[in-house]
């Protein structure tokens, strides 16, 4: 059936009709919305994320490294400071042996006396000679010295700066071969926790 | 897409992505290159320019004395080297822009003033260096050099040298108980002495850790470091007395040449827990400078010398007799000064007196040869041998020191007739020092004998502390028979040839001295020089100490009279020095010489 008849043969509508029928009328299409702009918050907030997580993580980066390179430094520092106590241990070295110390008391003028003498404190009993030491010490450790020390190497006596341990006396001239004076450590600065003493 | 889009535009947007595949194509070439074709080779190269090892030290423990004074510590020393091919003129340019040149002579005489060098020398080593090898890079200038002379040329700022660090030993004591210490070589083997013996104590490990570096030097990178932590060696403890080791090395080392004698040697041992607290001996060597000392002194006289004890072995004679009831004090013996015996032999004393009759504390307090001879008879050769052997003759070594000997006797079936009789005043067979001290020690603790020691402990870096072990205490005489010895021996001090020498005021002590002739390598013995001894322990009424002094060959006062003024000084610096308080001054009960 062609259309023309479909629309004749069609059953009459009742009077409400043209109500229903749809209004075929062209128009324009009406007005778009406006095409909305984009949040700029999101995009700032999107973009500000990834820019901060790069700042993040450089700045981290850097204070981890940074660290490291204070590491460094105070490495360096330990380092000085090591060598500094090597070097002043080597200087003390031999000073308190006994044969530094007792040609030192020997250039006093001490003694060791032959025959001591106890003093009981329970009565004040005195046990023994009770004589004073005589003014003959039973080994010469200051004329006599025979007990060598390399590491003394020739100091003087501190009592007798013309005498060693080994009894002769020194040249006036002073040995050359000294160690360097060494210098005091270099002050510490903020940051280092100091030990407490009594 | 969108249909309508011109065909321009696709054409422009096909461009655009097969340019930027393209780009993307070489990265990924190039990624590949890197990471799989030439990888091996980047990580070679990230090794050795990003990574680095450094040492780290481990020390090497101390070795201290009883009171923990140090005898022995580690420190670092440093080889210095040069570089050849930097050893020449330097152009400088200073901060402010002048520039000017440092010659090579003037930093060798730098270089030289540090070190203690000529600088001809420093100079020489590089042109002979130069001439030999001209491509070499490193020749080595000296050894052991100081951390202050290390600072010192560091300081120079001469690019030609460089170190080696070096741990090395320093003995903060010097000679004081050097001998028995030992010393290492310069490569840091322990070569004598005690760093020898307690070397598995004593012994450090190095460790290491390996780290990645920047570019700016020393700055590690975080994380990337591998760590192999250094052990650390552990500390020795002697039972030495290093104030009373100072006062007898230098005693007898006075008294070695007061006497003119070739060498001497005194020990200390503590009788009730045969610790030894002085072993000294002159000549004696200082560690820090071996070279200086004759090879010969560089070993311990006191554990290496084997000697023919002599006349202090009569006590132990006597001592057998006691002990096996064959004898007390008061047994009588007519003796002359010569006698020649039935069996062939021929000895007589090393004085002339008349035959007379001893008792056996007589014959001990006179000394006299042929007196003991009788006496020895009571006994059989087996039971005398025996009765040496209990007493440690030929015991084997008694503290186990590096090179520590033995004696040597032969076995009673060996005995030709002059032996059988010479065995009985301590001829005939030879001893070491420690061996004959641990005799008197033996009766001067009431008949049992505690092993003598060196080494008190060991004390491991992380504190545990482990003891040498020990042979057990033994019984070897009865307490009736030390104490008979005790007195007799007392009773030698007080009355013998060399009473007055060796009387220390305020106390009674107990002595006997050897004089023993040295034998000549043909089996007769040398004439007119003597290895002179003697032996003391105090107080008498409750021994302590027991002290030995001992002088090889001494010319002044040839026979064992020589040592009566060390033993004197000796004994007198023990009692004062362990703060003994003074007792009687003379033996209970004096004995009889004669009959």
């Amino acid at each position: 059936m062609s259309l023309a008849n479909a629309a004749v043969v069609t059953a009459p509508r009742p009077s409400s009709a043209p109500e229903r029928a749809p209004q075929r009328r062209l128009q324009a299409v009406p007005a778009a919305a406006p095409r909305r702009r984009p949040k700029v918050g999101y995009a700032i907030v999107a973009f500000g994320g990834a820019v901060a997580i790069a700042v993040a993580q450089m700045s981290l980066s850097v204070l981890t490294t940074q660290s490291s390179y204070e590491l460094a430094q105070l490495n360096q520092d330990k380092r000085a400071a090591t060598l500094q106590a090597q070097e002043l241990r080597d200087e003390v070295a031999g000073l308190s042996s006994p044969q530094y110390l007792a040609a030192n008391a020997a250039g006093l003028g001490m003694v060791i006396d032959g025959a001591p003498s106890f003093l009981r404190l329970s009565d004040g009993q005195i046990i023994g000679d009770g004589a004073a030491a005589g003014s003959a010490s039973t080994v010469d450790a200051k004329g006599r010295g025979a007990v060598g020390n390399a590491l003394l190497d020739k100091r003087p006596l501190t009592t007798d700066p013309e005498a060693t341990i080994e009894g002769k006396k020194q040249e006036t001239k002073a040995p050359v071969a000294d160690a360097p004076k060494a210098e005091l450590p270099p002050p510490v600065t903020e940051g280092l926790p100091s030990p407490t003493t009594r | 897409m969108n249909p309508i889009a011109k065909r321009s535009s696709r054409r422009r947007t096909m461009v655009a992505s097969g340019f930027v595949l393209l780009v993307l194509g070489g990265f990924v070439l190039r990624l590949v290159d890197i990471q799989v074709v030439h990888a091996a080779e980047h990580v070679e190269d990230a090794g050795s320019k990003m990574t680095t090892a450094e040492t780290l030290w481990g020390n090497r423990g101390s070795i201290v004395d009883e009171h923990g004074v140090v005898l022995a510590s580690s420190t670092m020393t440093y080889d210095v080297n040069i570089d050849p091919t930097l050893a020449k003129d330097l152009k400088i340019t200073d901060a402010d822009g002048t520039k000017h040149v440092r010659t090579w002579d003037e930093q060798a005489s730098a270089i030289a003033e540090v070190l203690g060098m000529t600088p001809d020398s420093i100079k020489k080593i590089v042109a002979d260096k130069q001439a030999t090898e001209p491509e070499s890079q490193w020749a080595q200038l000296t050894r052991g050099v100081t951390t202050a002379q290390y600072q010192a040329l560091r300081n120079l700022e001469i690019p030609a040298l460089d170190y080696d660090a070096v741990p090395a030993r320093a003995y903060p004591n010097g000679a004081v108980a050097g001998n028995l210490i030992g010393f290492e070589s310069s490569d840091g083997e322990a070569l004598a002495g005690i760093e020898r013996w307690q070397n598995d104590c004593l012994e450090s490990k190095n460790g290491s850790v390996k780290y990645q570096f920047g570019a700016d030097s020393g700055v590690r990178i975080p994380g990337s470091e591998k760590l192999t932590p250094a052990q650390d060696g552990g500390k020795v403890q002697l039972t030495i007395d290093s104030d009373l080791q100072w006062y007898m090395e230098q005693m007898i080392a006075e008294e070695t040449q007061n006497q003119k004698a070739v060498t001497g040697t005194v020990t200390v041992v503590d009788v009730k827990t045969g610790a030894i607290r002085a072993a000294a001996q002159y000549p004696a060597m200082d560690p820090n400078d071996v070279l200086a000392t004759d090879p010969a002194h560089r070993g311990s006289a006191v554990f290496g010398t084997t000697f023919e004890p002599g006349s202090t072995f009569k006590a132990i004679t006597a001592a057998s007799l006691l002990e096996e009831g064959v004898a007390n004090p008061m047994t009588t013996v007519t003796a002359g000064d010569f006698e020649r015996f039935a069996n062939g032999a021929a000895l007589g004393d090393s004085h002339s007196h008349p035959v007379q009759t001893y008792t056996l504390a007589g014959a001990l307090i006179d000394s006299s040869n042929v007196a003991l001879s009788h006496l020895g008879e009571l006994l059989p050769d087996e039971k005398r041998w025996e009765w040496l052997k209990k007493f440690g003759i030929t015991g084997g070594p008694v503290v186990g020191f590096p090179g520590e000997e033995n004696g040597f006797m032969r076995p009673p079936s060996e005995w030709d007739p002059q032996t059988h009789y010479t065995t009985t005043f301590g001829q005939g067979f030879t001893a070491t020092v420690p061996q004959v001290v641990s005799a008197y020690q033996t009766i001067a603790n009431d008949g049992v004998r505690v092993p003598l020691s060196l080494v008190e402990s060991c004390t491991a870096p992380d504190g545990t502390v482990t003891t040498p072990e020990k042979r057990d205490s033994e019984r070897v005489i009865s307490e009736k028979t030390a104490a008979d010895m005790q007195l007799m021996l007392e009773n030698v001090a007080f009355q013998s040839s060399v009473a007055d020498q060796i009387r220390v005021p305020g106390y009674s002590i107990a002595a006997k001295t050897g004089t023993a002739q040295k034998t000549d390598s043909n089996g007769g013995y040398k004439a007119g020089v003597y290895f002179t001894s003697i032996v003391g322990f105090a107080p008498a009424e409750d021994p302590q100490y027991v002290v030995m002094i001992t002088l090889d060959e001494p010319k002044r006062v040839t026979s064992s009279a020589a040592t009566a003024p060390a033993l004197q000084k000796a004994m007198t610096h023990v009692l004062q020095s362990y703060r003994i308080v003074p007792g009687r001054s003379e033996p209970e009960t004096v004995l009889p010489m004669l009959k």
